[in-house]
């Protein structure tokens, strides 16, 4: 009896031993920081220089009070992640599709298409700045395509298109490759079935490729939702958030408010929202598609 | 016959249409090196087409002046930090969580991968206040532990996972042999668990690599401790209308990427989809 309680508490020990280092990393890089959010989201503080002065929940009453962009930027998050999400999804299915036919240069294209994902969004975002102002210029000198000659970020409707179009562009590798792994996973014989019992190419492909391919449409929507919503890197270095505030994620609210104007304590309160935001927004598309893939 | 030939001209059609989609598709990529290469009035006067007087001033210039070299040990040094106690960490922590299964170790698998809900932005400016009385600010090595603490909820999730398969009579008969639990680890849970390490090391490597807010926060102010891309950031913003000059450092940035995927495509592309997956 001794000796089983004695063992137990040896192998505890090596429990805590084993998963403490991950536990402690956590709680200091992320559990802190996120209480410590919370605290802050209740006080007036620009920092550095004083003591955050606590307000309640003044600054949240501010946010939806009509003063501020906040809102704002919700809506264009929402917006953003809705066209990132059609967008990429639709498109990188049909690329799939297209590429999963057998020909020679069938892996290079893969790899083409990949290439911008791999690239630091940062760059992608400088990339696109210099096509849309100098590369747009000269083609419109060339084809003289009224298009071209648009302000691609300089004028607010646009602005909105060029950021999500870039956003994009450079993640669509990344879907295309995950559904290439679902459309080879569907089983030959079930295809030529199809086929054998006089399906047209079109039937087959909604009618059975599409639902088999169920997984692999909820894991893409999945990602693209979480990285929609996440957007930064390519804004900040495209247009800034601008012109005005056209281009403002909730994220990029959050980094300007905090570190441009230095109001910490309001950051914090519309990081706490943000966090809100996302937990909601992704549980709900959770439990949507859990519900829909067992009607399949 | 006829249903055949159709077929054929169909997929003929379709690699066509596939080729000029994928050259434009990369287009932005391929402008980006050829203006690198151009000097300052051919960039502005034409923008699109190749090179006519090809230089390599650019590059010299810009791998000189934001000192290339030191940028991509900084990258390597940070990306190899964060890796290593990333794997480390989490398949130590999966190892046992998955082995001593009870309620205590759930509720401790539980805090480790709940995390994964909270974007980073939420934590991101109280976070810089945490690090700085830590001392883990204006600091690679600081950096490179920093990325453990957000990578080991993902990490641990997929070890977890992976743990299932690994069956348990392994564990147990290395006990027989004498092997105290870290042992087993070591030189038998580990060495097992190598396909999803590669995966994990694939994701993280290519987030680490290419991370731009938390490196922004945490080692911006010294040009010592710049990465690759916040320097490309800075010295973008600098060279404002130096196009050629910006062109050559977003090229020089992006380019270990790209070789490294050509090099290992098959094996990245692999990983991430089963990071996917998985994740």
């Amino acid at each position: 009896m001794l000796k089983t309680s004695k063992r137990k508490r040896k192998e505890w020990i090596e429990t805590l031993c084993f998963t403490i280092p991950a536990l402690a990393l956590v709680t200091i890089m992320m559990y802190i920081p996120f209480v410590m959010s919370g605290y802050y989201s209740l006080t007036e503080w620009n920092g550095i220089a004083k003591d955050p002065v606590f307000i309640g929940l003044e600054n949240f009453r501010k946010l939806f009070s009509g003063g501020s962009i906040f809102v704002g930027t919700l809506w264009f998050t929402i917006k953003y992640t809705l066209f990132f999400i059609v967008f990429s999804n639709v498109i990188a299915l049909a690329l799939a599709v297209a590429l999963t036919k057998k020909f020679r240069l069938a892996n290079v294209y893969r790899g083409l298409f990949f290439i911008p994902y791999i690239m630091s969004m940062t760059i992608v975002g400088f990339i696109w700045k210099f096509i849309f102002t100098k590369g747009f210029e000269k083609l419109f000198d060339i084809t003289q395509f009224g298009f071209l000659n648009f302000s691609w970020l300089g004028d607010p409707n646009f602005a909105f298109y060029s950021v999500a179009f870039v956003g994009v562009w450079q993640a669509l590798g990344f879907y295309i490759v995950l559904y290439i792994a679902g459309l080879q996973a569907i089983p030959g014989d079930v295809l030529e079935a199809a086929v054998v019992d006089g399906a047209t190419s079109r039937q087959t492909f909604f009618k059975v490729t599409l639902p088999l391919l169920g997984p692999s449409i909820t894991t893409c929507i999945f990602m693209s939702l979480t990285n929609g919503l996440k957007v930064f890197d390519i804004i900040l270095a495209l247009t800034k958030g601008g012109p005005g505030t056209a281009t403002y994620s909730t994220t990029m609210q959050i980094y300007q408010e905090a570190f441009t104007n230095n109001n910490y304590g309001m950051g914090s309160a519309e990081a706490i929202i943000y966090f809100i935001f996302v937990l909601i927004t992704t549980q709900l598309v959770l439990k949507v598609m859990s519900r829909r893939e067992v009607d399949l | 016959m006829g249903m055949k030939k159709k077929a054929a001209t169909c997929k003929t059609a379709l690699i066509v249409i596939l080729t000029l989609l994928a050259l434009i598709y990369i287009y932005p990529v391929f402008l980006m090196f050829m203006n690198a290469f151009k000097p300052f009035g051919e960039v502005v006067s034409d923008p699109i087409a190749l090179p006519k007087e090809p230089t390599f001033e650019n590059i010299t210039y810009v791998v000189k002046k934001i000192h290339y070299g030191r940028l991509f040990f900084n990258n390597v040094m940070i990306t190899v930090i964060g890796i290593v106690g990333i794997v480390f960490f989490s398949s130590l922590a999966a190892y046992i969580l998955d082995r001593r299964r009870n309620r205590y170790t759930a509720m401790i698998y539980t805090l480790i991968i709940t995390p994964m809900l909270i974007p980073f932005q939420t934590i991101m400016i109280t976070l810089l206040k945490a690090m700085n009385v830590i001392h883990l600010d204006q600091s690679r090595v600081g950096l490179g532990i920093q990325y453990w603490g957000f990578g080991i909820p993902m990490a641990t999730f997929i070890f977890y996972n992976f743990m299932n398969t690994i069956p348990k009579e392994i564990d147990e008969s290395a006990k027989i042999d004498g092997a105290s639990t870290w042992r087993t680890y070591v030189s038998i849970i580990f060495p097992l668990l190598k396909s999803v390490t590669f995966t994990v090391i694939v994701l993280d490597v290519m987030w680490i690599w290419n991370d731009f807010l938390l490196p922004l926060l945490m080692v911006n102010s010294s040009n010592k401790t710049k990465t690759l891309v916040l320097a490309a950031y800075t010295f973008v913003g600098q060279m404002n209308t130096k196009w050629q000059y910006a062109m050559a450092a977003m090229a020089l940035t992006v380019l270990p990427s790209i070789i490294i995927f050509i090099v290992l495509q098959k094996y990245i592309v692999e990983g991430v989809v089963a990071g996917a997956v998985k994740g």
